[in-house]
């Protein structure tokens, strides 16, 4: 059976399909493709940073197989003590943005929950060699030796890649960083924790504007916090926050100074029949994400994917039902706490096709324009050569049909929480707990 | 469905508790959740053992009194359910415009008031470490709070409490 959906143009076509997966030596936090997609971003548990890069086989045929390979790897944050509040730091990379590139070297912007940091990722393939007053290893040579006078030239030698941090951007932040977001101007960037939102200049460290703050003034009287935002991808001066009360807030920075008082409000009135004890948990949004094309907006919160039209804020769109089974199961998941997990989302290059993931190494794609939706999962299986993406189903209840998988045996510690898209092609990266996979469309 | 909601109530206590000892500090969204989900449950218990108790009070003047009872039966359960309504949707509490009287709205804000946040936390039935002077005082407090919002003591509220404790607590 094959998996086919989006039109001729954009189309998503996952069967012949050629995957590849790598080991991580942590549990991945953090996927992001650059902005051209050759390069593949994964930040993990423990600190570190590695890059993959796209290789094509034969780049003289844009449609050849390529393969995503170790590029980089480099320690960006360490475990911190916070010796006033008594507290660790925890060195777990939550979020990697690239900024676009402006010339040969390659950049991007790594937080932790309480220190962002940009890295700098060059290519070294030439070394200067025939120095007068040292050898090639580095010893000095004896002066007495040395005759003649030579001047030292560039040779070619083995591509090395080197990662070196150019700013650190520290003590901004009470709470935990959740989201980083660079500006579409190119110089500046905001970082969001729980409460604040600060503005970023990225050559400057030593300070930041405060442009969004929803702490009370007595703590006892808080009832939501900031869960991402995000900048509009065109419009520089417009950026959106998503609350832990389902609501997106839109806000202009050429309102005022401190935007607390939002431009819109996006809110959906709640379904008094899914009324429970968990209804603040499941609506709390876990992502926020514009489309490419600045028009649309794609929330997830923990059972469904809502797209919003910037230009409607009583209610969304189009609403996706990520796993709906699991509506009925919501006291268990929040026994094992999973009811409390961050499931990212993303957009295809062109807007068409929007993907999140699940449990049991599920993942989803939603098709907007054929309003088709499949299941697939990122599994051994899906790896091996000439195997077809099978779609999985998962029965709710009832009798199970052959090849539907029961609710009960999903494996609920296989999470799929972060997914990337290539910016322009149909290749996807999708991250298990300790692997990354990476799906690309082969087109004969 | 009191058990239930008993059940919640400890699991997110205890879940409060382990935050604390967790790498990297409190997190601030997942206390204020639990604490949420635990408020919203303590409330629903609280609300089913007064209404137990009150209904175990009143069995006997109840069978007399139906004729009586029917001008009340028509207010109290909307009352209820909107008031009951306050206690487990309080995000929405600043939207919804009550059109009861204003004992109620009263009570209801009273209560948010007094809903404490995270940093304050007091399990009513875990063990304390220290020795509270004022614990009858609050108990009394807030049955008396309930009493109030329940706008009198028709038995016949316990039986709408359950039907809107039912759909509330659906995902159990």
């Amino acid at each position: 059976m094959s998996v086919s959906f989006g039109g001729d143009e954009g189309g998503v076509n996952l069967t012949n399909f050629v995957c590849t997966s790598h080991h991580t030596a942590d549990i991945i936090s953090t996927v992001e493709f650059n902005h051209s997609g050759e390069l593949l971003a994964t930040g993990d548990k423990g600190g570190r940073v590695v890059i993959f890069q796209q290789e094509t086989e034969n780049k003289s045929q844009p449609q050849c197989r390529s393969e995503y390979n170790v590029y980089s790897t480099f320690q960006s944050h360490e475990p911190e003590f916070d010796y006033l509040k008594s507290l660790e730091i925890e060195e777990k990379i939550n979020k990697i943005r690239w900024l676009p590139q402006k010339n040969a070297a390659q950049f991007l912007l790594s937080t932790n929950d309480k220190t962002i940091k940009l890295w700098k990722i060059s290519e070294r393939d030439k070394r200067p060699e025939g120095y007068n007053l040292k050898e090639e290893d580095g010893r000095y040579r004896d002066a007495s030796t040395i005759t003649t006078l030579r001047v030292p030239v560039f040779r070619p030698m083995d591509l090395m890649v080197e990662a070196s941090p150019r700013r650190v951007f520290a003590n901004a932040h009470t709470y935990h960083i959740n989201s980083i977001s660079v500006n579409s101007d190119n110089e500046t960037y905001l970082s969001a924790d729980d409460l604040r939102i600060n503005l970023w200049h990225l050559e400057i460290t030593d300070r930041s504007f405060n442009i969004v703050d929803i702490k009370p003034a007595n703590m006892e009287e808080l009832t939501e916090v900031i869960t991402a935002a995000e900048f509009h991808p065109h419009q520089c001066n417009t950026f959106v926050y998503s609350s832990s009360k389902g609501t997106i807030r839109l806000c202009d920075m050429r309102a005022s100074a401190l935007c607390d008082k939002h431009s819109k409000l996006f809110e959906e009135p709640e379904d008094p029949s899914n009324r429970s004890f968990f209804s603040e948990i499941i609506s709390s949004i876990s992502d926020v994400k514009f489309s490419h094309n600045g028009r649309y907006m794609m929330t997830r919160d923990y059972l469904s994917v809502k797209i919003w039209d910037l230009n409607m804020e009583n209610r969304p769109v189009e609403t996706y039902q990520v796993h709906e089974y699991l509506r009925s199961k919501l006291c268990s998941l929040y026994e094992n706490d999973c009811i409390f997990d961050k499931f990212e989302c993303c957009w295809n290059g062109n807007d068409s096709v929007v993907m999140t993931g699940s449990y049991n190494n599920f993942f989803r794609m939603l098709d907007r324009t054929q309003r088709r939706d499949v299941t697939l999962e990122a599994s051994r299986e899906s790896c091996k050569p000439r195997q077809v993406l099978k779609p999985r189903r998962v029965c709710a209840g009832g009798k199970r049909k052959k090849d539907e998988i029961s609710v009960d045996s999903l494996d609920f510690n296989k999470k799929i929480l972060h997914t990337a898209w290539h910016p322009q092609e149909n290749i996807i990266a999708v991250a298990t707990t300790n692997n990354l996979y990476i799906f690309q469309e082969k087109v004969n | 469905m009191d058990v239930e909601a008993k059940r919640i109530m400890a699991l997110s206590i205890s879940k409060l508790y382990s935050l604390r000892t967790q790498r990297g500090g409190l997190r601030l969204h997942r206390s204020l959740l639990l604490s949420m989900t635990m408020r919203a449950a303590r409330d629903i218990y609280h609300t089913v053992q007064l209404l137990k108790d009150t209904e175990e009070e009143q069995v006997v003047p109840c069978a007399p009194d139906a004729a009586t009872e029917e001008p009340m039966e028509t207010d109290s359960p909307q009352t209820l359910i909107q008031t009951s309504k306050e206690v487990a949707m309080k995000p929405h509490e600043p939207k919804e415009t009550l059109d009861e009287d204003k004992e109620n709205r009263y009570a209801s804000e009273r209560q948010s008031r007094k809903r404490r946040g995270k940093t304050a936390l007091e399990p009513d039935f875990l063990p304390l470490k220290k020795a509270r002077m004022d614990t009858d005082e609050e108990k009394q407090h807030l049955q008396s709070e309930v009493l109030r919002t329940n706008n009198g003591n028709s038995c016949r509220q316990a039986e709408t409490l359950t039907a809107f404790a039912n759909r509330a607590i659906v995902a159990c």
